[in-house]
């Protein structure tokens, strides 16, 4: 079928015949909804080289009347924010690099392998999705507490570690995998591993690539769960410290609260920067397309 | 296009050949889900329960108190206030952003290069991409009475000056709008990806038979997407019944924006109400579990 498009691939297609003055209707709408959305974080990052009496001066203004490195300097030196962003660096790398390795794997054993209490085991990991956090913050706390685990970095990758939703993902995924690919394989003498390894781990990519953004999203920007855990400083994530430094700063230096929260987007910014090229094709290709 | 890759899935699902009889691979990673899920969360699950029977301060050892824990829910006016802060939030900003985010995908759907689609979609992206504690400490900036961007800018238009998060009135609805806008962008990409999705086919035949923008978003897009929707209204639930920290750190005066995550956090947390606060847990459990029921149930009845 020639007109099958490849999913993910931004096709063009015009779904109705509309004239030049609907199209060009369309970008004004879609321009100006999209400076509102952008407005904020512009004014963010601008603010960040403003200074602090500039900030609140009227009439606000975008551009700094005076650029200023004032405040990253306040930031970086008379905060925790140094030791923070390796802590959430750190933290949250190991939550991608475990979820992606825990899902690739469950999602194969789920969707190809066989053994007693498959189908059990999954639908009992999908279950667990209904639960929602707050129901297990309590006890999680508890049991963080009986292992001697609070204040460590163990307790905030442990709990998120794993993703039931990142399994179920990559079993949907495995599933549309032709079977051809296994036969061929096998007959070729590969084990389990092998073409999981081989054949599996290069053909999810994509998904895989969705799956890191979310987690690392998840993780960085976890808050709750850092924040019942932690009261050693040394240990806090970028969240917590960002608090701490807007409440003993906020009232005076504005500034220098924008400068920390410009440089905690950084992480993020990137992450979805270097996987982004797979991220659409990811989700278009996943199960949440239902 | 997207029945048929459905119903490959189905097929291959029912069709696992014997290769072997049992995989030492398969068997070895599901021994260790079992006992990582077992260790994250059954056992807390029935920790979570059996605390919701007990009364515990951390202090002096649980004491069993039966029922009395939910019957004290029930009648708990704040629990209740929590309940309608919680379902307010949740119903509107699901309605607003979804809403939003199909028309923004349309619009964009219709851009005639792949360059200006990338654009557009990587422009409503970013609220998404920045850390949520930025947004919320943005946003508490913008809101600011008398220094704030957003009060600078009503009397630039000659507008009265708003309190924002400090009118009880008002302060729900600044957290829906920082939400909404820092959320749009993920459901505009799946709307987005749902509707390239979309068979030019169907849609060249609609063109042919005369059927018009409105005819073709009505009649063939959105029955298309009812699956994308439907997974989309089910996620976003659960994701803002749990949210904390918008409401903990914007909040607004006396209870106008604690919700019932915050409850939880407050009791179990804050007053020690270990027990307590597990009972309101199960609550929240309970609703999100019913709700989610509910969808499933009106899904599939739409379906047939």
């Amino acid at each position: 079928m020639a007109s099958q498009s490849s999913p993910g691939r931004f096709r063009v297609t015009q779904l109705w015949t509309s004239g030049r003055w609907v199209k060009l209707i369309i970008i004004f709408l879609l321009t100006a909804f999209a400076a509102l959305m952008v407005y904020p974080f512009l004014w963010l990052a601008f603010g960040s080289f403003k200074t602090g009496s500039d900030i609140i001066s009227q009439p606000i203004q975008l551009l700094p009347r005076e650029w200023t490195l004032d405040g990253f300097r306040l930031v970086w030196g008379q905060s925790g924010l140094p030791r923070a962003y390796f802590n959430s660096m750190f933290v949250s790398s190991l939550i991608v690099f475990s979820t992606l390795l825990t899902s690739s794997l469950g999602g194969y054993v789920f969707a190809r392998l066989k053994f007693p209490g498959r189908q059990l085991l999954f639908y009992f990991i999908l279950a667990t999705t209904m639960v929602p956090f707050v129901t297990l913050l309590i006890p999680l706390y508890l049991v963080m507490l009986d292992l001697g685990l609070l204040n460590s970095y163990a307790a905030l990758w442990i709990p998120a570690g794993v993703s039931s939703f990142g399994i179920f993902l990559c079993r949907q995924f495995i599933l549309g995998i032709p079977l051809d690919l296994y036969e061929a394989a096998r007959i070729d003498g590969a084990g389990d591993f092998r073409i999981y390894w081989e054949i599996i781990l290069p053909l999810i990519r994509p998904v895989l690539s969705a799956l890191a953004i979310f987690s690392f999203l998840g993780a960085f920007n976890s808050y709750l769960w850092p924040l019942v855990v932690l009261n050693n400083q040394d240990l806090y994530t970028l969240p917590l410290i960002l608090v701490q430094i807007s409440t003993s700063m906020g009232a005076t230096n504005y500034q220098a609260v924008m400068a920390g929260s410009l440089l905690a987007s950084i992480p993020t910014i990137v992450v979805y920067l270097i996987f982004q090229r797979n991220f659409v094709r990811g989700i278009a290709l996943s199960g949440i397309k239902g | 296009m997207a029945a048929t890759v459905t119903r490959k899935y189905q097929a291959s699902s029912k069709t696992i050949r014997p290769w072997h009889n049992v995989s030492g691979m398969g068997v070895s990673v599901a021994l260790l889900l079992l006992a990582y899920y077992g260790v994250i969360f059954v056992y807390p699950f029935y920790r979570a329960i059996w605390l919701s029977f007990h009364n515990w301060d951390f202090i002096v050892d649980p004491v069993y108190v039966g029922m009395r824990n939910y019957d004290h829910v029930v009648r708990d006016n704040y629990f209740w206030q929590a309940a309608k802060v919680t379902a307010i939030f949740s119903v509107a900003e699901i309605v607003i952003a979804l809403t939003c985010a199909f028309l923004i995908a349309l619009g964009i759907s219709q851009l005639s290069s792949g360059f200006l689609q990338r654009f557009y979609l990587g422009l409503f992206y970013i609220p998404v991409v920045i850390p949520s504690i930025v947004s919320i400490l943005l946003w508490r900036f913008l809101y600011l009475p008398n220094d704030g961007v957003l009060n600078g800018l009503l009397t630039r238009f000659g507008l009265p000056q708003q309190p924002f998060l400090n009118s009880s009135d008002q302060a729900l609805w600044c957290i829906i709008a920082m939400v909404v806008w820092a959320n749009l962008g993920g459901a505009s990409i799946i709307f987005f990806a749902g509707i390239n999705e979309v068979s030019i086919d169907l849609l060249e035949a609609a063109k042919l038979d005369g059927a018009g923008l409105w005819r073709q978003t009505k009649d063939i897009i959105l029955p298309l997407l009812r699956p994308i929707i439907f997974y989309q209204v089910v996620v976003s639930v659960i994701a803002t019944v749990q949210m904390f920290e918008q409401f903990y750190l914007l909040t607004g005066p006396g209870f106008s924006t604690r919700t019932l995550a915050v409850y939880t956090y407050e009791l179990g947390f804050r007053t020690l109400n270990l027990g307590y606060g597990a009972a309101v847990s199960i609550f929240i459990f309970l609703f999100l579990l019913i709700a989610t029921v509910i969808q499933f149930q009106r899904f599939l009845a739409s379906r047939d």
